[in-house]
């Protein structure tokens, strides 16, 4: 036999003590959890991916940032030694400079007195603030009628310029001096032959 | 309250924890992300100084390389003779191997004004030879020894006719190391 549904709820008790149930709206809360953590997994995943993608980038900067500014140093110690050795150099080149060989100059002063001539002194001095100019001071006699004249002429082709030019006739004999000034100052000395080896 | 609102607000909890969470990961993905920026501009600082660097060293390089060739040139001719003992002792044999009439010699060591050539040896040395071979060994003194300076000649007559007296000073340098 059956019986209808309605009719059996009939029979039951009233029961004390049960809510009644939540507003419908509030049904939505479990929709609203799942949605919620769905969208948290993804979110946070996509963040944490991110976070990731960034530590790597970021270490990866900082390396190459690192290794560059360890090229930028090596590079500025080379400069720095660079500096030293132009400095060098230009020490070096002011040593050379102020010492050029003497004995082509005397050879041609020497070479140009005339028979009836002589050198009675001759005095050649480095300047001591400036090495590459040089002192000359010779004494010439007796028959010293156009004798300087001939001198300097033959020490012109050795590329060297007089200054302030000083001379004294006396008895006999005349008393010049001079500075004398290479006619080409930034002209490299010529490189001389390879020294030996050392001992 | 019923227990269907304490299981709503414990749900309502974990949503805003939830969400707090994600707050949380994008703040640290952000944070992260700035210091990625950083350090990419650091590297890009970085790279620049060293560009400008190379770029100067490049122009100096440029600049002074005549000089640098000139200083490897003669760099080996200071370097042959260094100190001041083998300095004195070839000046002596020099003079011994000549055969001159060598009436005096005196060496002292000295300071200059170059600070790369800051010590010299100094040579005194009187000869009464004849003319011909003083100038000859004077000449061969200077090509042998390009970097010896000649600071003071003093020329006059000898006692024979074909003699000079010639007393030279000579200046070694010791090229610092």
């Amino acid at each position: 036999m059956q019986l209808d549904a309605r009719t059996i709820d009939d029979f039951k008790a009233d029961r004390k003590g049960i809510t009644p149930p939540l507003p419908t709206i509030l049904r939505l809360v479990p929709i609203l959890l799942y949605c919620s953590i769905a969208v948290t997994v993804l979110l946070v995943s996509l963040f944490l991916v991110q976070y990731r993608m960034a530590t790597q980038k970021r270490d990866g900067h900082l390396l190459q940032a690192k290794t560059l500014l360890g090229q930028k140093d090596a590079s500025r110690n080379d400069r720095s030694a660079l500096e030293i050795r132009i400095k060098k150099a230009t020490d070096v080149k002011s040593w050379v400079a102020g010492s050029r060989q003497l004995q082509p100059l005397i050879m041609e002063i020497t070479r140009s007195m005339a028979p009836k001539s002589t050198i009675m002194d001759l005095r050649l001095e480095r300047d001591a603030a400036s090495p590459a100019q040089l002192n000359l001071a010779p004494r010439l006699g007796p028959d010293t009628t156009n004798q300087l004249d001939t001198t300097l002429e033959r020490m012109a082709t050795q590329k060297y310029r007089v200054l302030s030019p000083e001379q004294q006739l006396g008895r006999g004999e005349l008393a010049y001096r001079a500075t004398l000034i290479r006619q080409e100052p930034d002209r490299q000395p010529e490189a001389p032959l390879p020294p030996a080896p050392k001992p | 309250m019923t227990n269907k609102q304490i299981a709503c607000l414990f749900v309502v909890v974990l949503i805003l924890g939830m969400l707090y969470a994600v707050v949380w990961a994008k703040g640290l993905s952000d944070k992260r992300q700035i210091e990625a920026d950083d350090a990419q501009r650091q590297e890009t600082d970085a790279q620049s100084q060293l560009d400008r660097e190379r770029l100067q060293l490049a122009e100096l390089r440029r600049q002074s390389a005549d000089d640098i060739q000139f200083l490897e040139t003669w760099q080996p001719f200071f370097e042959t003779i260094d100190t001041a003992q083998s300095a004195e002792v070839n000046y002596t044999m020099l003079v011994k191997e000549s055969s001159l009439v060598n009436l005096s010699q005196r060496f002292e060591q000295s300071g200059t004004k170059n600070p790369s050539v800051a010590t010299v040896l100094r040579a005194y040395l009187t000869f009464e030879d004849d003319y011909v071979r003083l100038m000859n060994w004077m000449g061969d003194l200077e090509t042998k020894l390009p970097t010896v300076r000649i600071s003071n000649v003093h020329l006059t007559k000898g006692t024979r006719a074909s003699d000079i007296r010639m007393e030279l000073t000579l200046e070694h340098p010791l090229l610092k190391k």
